[in-house]
């Protein structure tokens, strides 16, 4: 297994990070720019789907459609998200054409050419963007979730707002990609088969600056969302339910990570054996773990039809409580052999080895080997997972439902 | 890589790519039925009673199957096309041959009555839950359309109707033919043992009895049909096409694939340039899907209600052009590039190889390393696409569209 992580600093602050991975031939990169949706200025909500399109549309010496190209011509797989804290934008690859790829990516990173024609077309089509969510509301359920349960700005939607889309100017756009493509908070992570050294040289030359610039803090604001439906005659009740939970520093993490997977790690998990299997209510139920750097917490969906919406949310929020009153042995040891299997085969794949070594480092600043998640999960026991569930009762639930009928 | 077969006398097919490097491995099932292989009267028993294996054996009820497979921490699931249903799990080389075991028992699931009653409730809410999700309703819809009559037309899912109307005996005699060893291909990848893998079938599966199994192959031309359903909720028009392409077994298949990526991939295609990158279209993609003794390329097209003539009219445009002109050499070198890395990626993960050994066993009773495919992708000229540019014409092809109201 590997075990080696990379990791390089430049003078300006910028991160690369590396896990070599001895049996594939491709590789996979991110850039983690710190421009993600909570960090966008007021009344911009969206721009960062219009930046993760604009910046595509022409750079360097190259128009969009020779960009375009020349990246199908490495035949890379491009990969780009907004998220709270970061813009990501990276690609998987055969690994013998990494280095074309990053010279591109500098090109569209720090030289976008940023055309007004382009960029009426990228706002066009985040506004579009929003409109679809519409007809997907299993997505929109779980980012109206966010956004009542987070405090503000950090649940903010990554997809936008039509109002704010609608006056947002090319002029504003460049100034946010100006201040927030912030080099000294970017992070680079690769994984797969690739040569460090050449790799940092490369980056060295393409992203080296002089100024060190630090990065602007959020300051979030508590809000008291509780429950917000929103109507929609579709044929399911979509149901959405977040309750806070500790943060990935927290020594009390990896207690709540078992925790989740004894309500929802697999098909034993109790969310599926109480509502699904025992009582056929839902054919979609699960919760996961979802943490941000400033806040976390433990966010569970089920789509349900009108009749079994108001049983179905009773029976997760009974499950959640019913939890610090006991748990076996057996469902522990269910929960992290659950969690140390996912973390092994996940590590097989050069994107997602990616992604992880990338967040980690932004969560925690340093990368975590696999063998110390794994010893972490192993710590964990029956008597530890209750006491940290007796000592952070869930109490307060934010819950969002869309659908035909609104809920209790 | 090593590849290993072995037909057990009752027909059952056992094929191994043992790669001894692999950090995991996959194993599965391959049942050769799906919703094209059922009559009226029980359309949805393939999906319905791939739920149903997971409702255990006369020895095992489903909290223990479920318990069972969490244990080991496997990665495990099911799906069912028109024409495939397949089992499969991804663990730890040292579980392989526990969860093996486990499948082939639920392979002679106990059926009972009470399990099948309680998991109607599950199907209609997966049903209620496709209904909410246009992009996927459409193609369904579409399909039926094109198919006009021919099996392949066939919903997976079936309607509430026709899954009320299922009884439990239909399912099991259903499943008494279709899930003869004949008709099925155990399949294991990556870091597996063998002997281990063939002496498991040969204790658990020599028993199963062989039958006479059938299915239609018969060539579709497709409808042609144009039709629109209006849904008051939805709030982006959701289009799809389809036109006749070359089957599975046809060696013309690397070029159909790479045929919709020239004209539909979802970056860099014509489609893109003249829909998306315009912003006329939220998305649009082409896809090229391969079947026993058929095939189709499907398009899916979002976009609002204003720009939906726009759209047609560039759609037909864009297919006009490739039949007149054809496409460039530069277009299909990118689309290898493309296809090439993607392929690459995909089978560095067992679960990703698993998939195409399986089918291309149970196409085509042929084992092909990753080699042949890439060479066969390789070996595409202009010409072979334009040949079958020229012989379907994907100009001429079945609509379908769901949206909003029109205003007229």
């Amino acid at each position: 297994m590997a075990e080696r992580v990379d990791k390089h600093i430049l003078k300006n602050g910028m991160v690369i990070l590396g896990e070599p991975m001895a049996t594939v031939e491709s590789a996979a990169f991110d850039f983690m720019l710190p421009a993600g949706a909570a960090l966008l200025p007021d009344g911009c909500c969206g721009a960062g789907s219009v930046i993760a399109d604009w910046i595509f549309r022409g750079a360097g010496d190259r128009n969009s459609r020779q960009l375009s190209d020349a990246l199908d011509g490495l035949g890379l797989h491009r990969a780009s998200s907004v998220n709270s804290s970061h813009i990501t934008i990276g690609a998987s690859l055969e690994a013998g054409n990494l280095a074309e790829a990053i010279d591109l990516y500098a090109d569209i990173i720090l030289r976008a050419s940023l055309k007004q024609d382009q960029f009426e077309l990228a706002r066009q089509l985040a506004i579009d963007g929003v409109l679809a969510l519409d007809d997907d509301p299993r997505q929109k359920v779980m980012l109206k979730l966010r956004e009542q349960f987070y405090p503000s700005p950090l649940g903010r939607s990554a997809v936008g707002e039509i109002d704010e889309l609608k006056t947002l100017t090319a002029e504003r756009t460049r100034q946010i990609i100006k201040n927030k493509f912030n080099l000294s908070q970017t992070i680079f992570a690769v994984a797969g088969k690739y040569n460090f050294d050449a790799i940092c040289r490369q980056i060295e030359n393409l992203f080296e600056t002089q100024q060190r610039t630090p990065a602007e803090p959020v300051k979030p604001v508590s809000k008291a969302g509780k429950y917000m439906h929103l109507h929609n005659d579709g044929a399911q009740v979509h149901i959405g339910l977040m309750t806070n939970t500790v943060k990935p520093t927290d020594k009390d993490y990896y207690n709540a990570r078992v925790a989740v997977s004894v309500l929802s790690g697999g098909m034993s998990a109790r969310l599926f054996t109480e509502v699904r299997e025992k009582r056929g209510l839902c054919y979609a139920i699960g919760a996961r773990y979802h943490g941000l750097k400033e806040a976390a917490g433990i966010m569970c969906y089920a789509g349900t039809t009108p009749e079994n919406a108001q049983e179905t949310l009773d029976v997760i929020m009974a499950e959640f409580k019913r939890l610090s009153e006991g748990i076996s042995e057996e469902e522990i040891s269910r929960a992290k052999v659950g969690l140390k299997s996912s973390l092994i085969l996940q590590s097989e794949s050069s994107s997602s080895r990616a992604g992880g070594i990338g967040s980690d480092y932004y969560m925690l600043g340093k990368v975590r080997s696999l063998d110390e998640i794994k010893n972490k999960i192993e710590e964990t026991s029956v008597d530890s997972v209750l006491r940290f569930l007796r000592n952070n009762k869930f109490k307060d639930f934010t819950v969002v439902t869309i659908g035909p009928k609104c809920l209790k | 890589m090593e590849f290993k077969k072995k037909i057990l006398a009752n027909g059952l097919a056992v094929i191994g790519e043992i790669n001894k490097s692999a950090k995991s491995a996959a194993v599965g099932f391959f049942v050769k039925t799906g919703s094209r292989d059922e009559t009226k009267e029980i359309n949805g028993v393939s999906h319905f009673l791939e739920h149903m294996l997971f409702k255990g054996t006369e020895k095992l009820n489903a909290f223990e199957v479920n318990e069972a497979f969490d244990r080991i921490g496997a990665q495990f699931n099911a799906f069912t096309s028109e024409e495939n249903t397949v089992f499969y799990a991804a663990v730890l080389p040292e579980y392989l041959t526990e969860v093996t075991k486990l499948w082939a028992e639920l392979m002679r699931p106990a059926l009972k009555d009470e399990d099948f009653n309680i998991e109607k409730n599950v199907i209609k809410e997966e049903i209620a839950m496709y209904k909410d999700l246009p992009s996927f309703d459409v193609m369904d819809r579409c399909r039926t359309l094109h198919f006009d009559g021919h099996p392949c037309g066939n919903s997976v899912l079936g309607s509430e109707e026709s899954i009320d109307n299922l009884t439990a005996e239909q399912m099991r005699s259903y499943f008494a033919n279709r899930y003869a060893p004949n008709n099925m291909v155990l399949v294991c990848v990556g870091n597996a043992d063998w002997e281990q893998i063939c002496s498991i079938a040969e204790t658990s599966c020599s028993k199963w009895q062989k039958q006479v199994v059938e299915r239609k192959l018969e060539h579709c031309p497709g409808s042609k049909k144009r039709e629109r359903v209006e849904k008051p909720n939805l709030a982006c028009e959701h289009i799809c096409l389809m036109s006749p392409a070359v089957s599975a077994r046809d060696p013309r298949r690397f070029a159909s694939s790479l045929l919709a990526t020239v004209v539909g991939d979802d970056v860099g295609s014509r489609f893109f340039w003249e829909l998306v990158d315009k912003a006329l279209a939220e998305a649009a993609t082409m896809q090229f899907g391969a079947m026993d003794g058929t095939g189709a390329f499907h398009s899916y097209i979002r976009c609002s209600s204003a720009n939906v003539r726009k759209v047609l009219d560039t759609i037909n445009g864009i297919f006009h052009g490739l039949s007149e002109s054809g496409i460039t050499d530069d277009e299909l070198t990118k689309a290898k590039n493309k296809t090439l890395s993607a392929l690459v990626i995909k089978n560095e993960l067992p679960m990703g190889r698993l998939v195409d050994v399986g089918f291309n066993w149970t196409y085509l009773e042929e084992y092909r390393t990753i080699a042949d495919d890439v060479n066969a992708i390789r070996a595409v000229t202009v010409d072979d696409v334009h040949s079958l540019i020229e012989q379907f014409n994907p100009g001429d092809f079945t609509q379908l569209s769901i949206g909003p109201a029109q205003s007229t």
